[in-house]
């Protein structure tokens, strides 16, 4: 029967690979090993092809200092199979290890991206259970802003929250100074991004035609985020993040940060709702005080 | 003329491991022996152990990014084919990697079939005919191509 490589598992070929390649854990292959066994391999042939050249050295001596032991041609034949031997035993050991090699790479390249990945999903995991315990709002804008920043290593960001037609930032991490700022929606980055309801992802000069009323000081963005928060179809903010200074951010990242973007805008969203049932709380208290003294 | 015997090699330089699995999945189906890298520096690295007959590169990665890694090869005179994957649809960029030597620029999200259909044409093989799908099997050359 006919061995297809395609239906064979990853795993098992990769097993193969390594147990022909005469790794000695074929079952458990590394990079490392199949480097030293690279290695070891050369240093054999090395040591194969130096002591068949001393041979030879030694056996066609000079005529009149001893009888041969072997005659001339078989002599030469024997050194010509011999080497090709150990070519061909090299050259099939070595496709071995290319080809375990190439696994070995793309297991590694394939389990970092998933790596990275479940990294994330923690990291999310865990701010959406911290946004969730929070009801102070600006405790939870800073949360949220921190959490996102951790999230993509980034160095910096703000937290601007819907009210009216205008953005008003509220919470900054890198430029405090920022603080309170109002921006209309439709205007710069965040403006569009609240107006459009769609994620923005910046790299280099930014086009005013693009974002009009963006602001002058910031022409050129190294690599920044720009996400609206919505929630049941209200936009209750922008988040916006900026890359560290070595790092470009990726469409990668936009959507990592997006699924993180829809639970912050909830627990915005609640934590508003509690802010407005507390101060209509504190409303009808001092409502009734009033109206004990008035009686009383 | 006769079909090439050795499956061509691609490889593909994403850092989204879903996408990075679904092109590898995709790709071995379609008898193309996939190598993956999920940055711009093992990208290059690979390339030059590896010669791959093609390759599909994003163009946002971390660290060295897909535009940086086109740069080198074509100062190295790397003449291997390469699908750019982006999300920008601008024309711009479009003529920024045909200048640099891509041989196709595919805009995200894109049909899978059709990113499939760009590599084969790049390493000069073509998809084998399916019964009952006919329409789907006519190649569509790569943008820039």
């Amino acid at each position: 029967m006919r061995f297809d490589r395609d239906k064979v598992p990853d795993g098992d070929r990769l097993r193969r690979e390594a147990r022909v390649a005469g790794l000695r854990d074929f079952r458990t292959p590394s990079l490392e090993a199949v480097e030293r066994r690279r290695k070891q391999l050369w240093l054999v042939m090395t040591i194969v092809i130096a002591s068949v050249a001393a041979g030879v050295m030694v056996v066609a001596r000079p005529a009149g200092s001893s009888p041969h032991m072997l005659s001339e041609p078989l002599l030469r034949l024997s050194v010509i199979v011999l080497a090709v031997a150990c070519c061909a035993y090299a050259i099939e050991k070595e496709v071995h290890l290319g080809r375990a090699t190439r696994m070995l790479t793309d297991e590694r390249v394939l389990t970092a991206a998933l790596t990275n990945r479940l990294h994330e999903v923690s990291l999310l995991l865990d701010a959406g259970r911290a946004m969730n315990q929070l009801l102070e709002l600006s405790e939870l804008l800073e949360t949220v802003l921190r959490s996102a920043c951790e999230l993509l290593d980034a160095n910096g960001g703000s937290m601007m929250l819907a009210e009216g037609d205008e953005l008003v930032t509220l919470c900054v991490r890198g430029r405090e100074e920022a603080v309170g700022a109002r921006l209309r929606l439709g205007e710069g980055v965040a403006g569009h991004v609240a107006l459009r309801r769609e994620p923005v992802l910046i790299e280099g000069h930014v086009d005013p035609k693009e974002f009009p009323g963006l602001a002058d000081r910031a022409p050129y963005v190294e690599s920044a985020m720009s996400l609206p928060l919505v929630h049941r179809d209200e936009v209750v903010g922008v988040l916006n993040v900026n890359a560290a200074a070595d790092y470009a951010f990726t469409e990668y990242d936009l959507r990592a940060v997006a699924v993180f973007a829809e639970q912050a805008a909830a627990a915005i969203a609640n934590a508003r709702l509690y802010e407005a049932e507390r101060a209509h709380v504190a409303e009808l208290i001092e409502l009734r005080h009033r109206h004990i003294g008035e009686v009383g | 003329m006769m079909a090439p015997t050795l499956k061509p090699r691609v490889l593909i330089v994403e850092d989204d491991p879903d996408l990075l699995v679904v092109l590898r999945v995709n790709l071995t189906a379609m008898g193309v022996e996939p190598i993956l890298a999920g940055d711009g520096r093992t990208a290059i690295s690979r390339i030059q152990a590896e010669r791959p007959d093609a390759v599909i590169l994003d163009v946002m990665l971390p660290g060295i990014d897909g535009w940086s890694v086109l740069e080198d090869l074509h100062a190295m005179g790397d003449p291997v084919p390469i699908v750019v994957c982006s999300a920008k649809k601008d024309a711009e960029d479009m003529e920024r990697a045909r200048q640099l030597g891509a041989s196709g620029y595919i805009v995200k999200p894109f049909d899978i079939d059709r990113l499939i259909d760009a590599v084969l044409e790049a390493t000069g093989r073509s998809r084998k005919r399916e019964p009952g799908r006919a329409t789907e099997l006519g190649i569509e050359g790569p943008e820039l191509a």
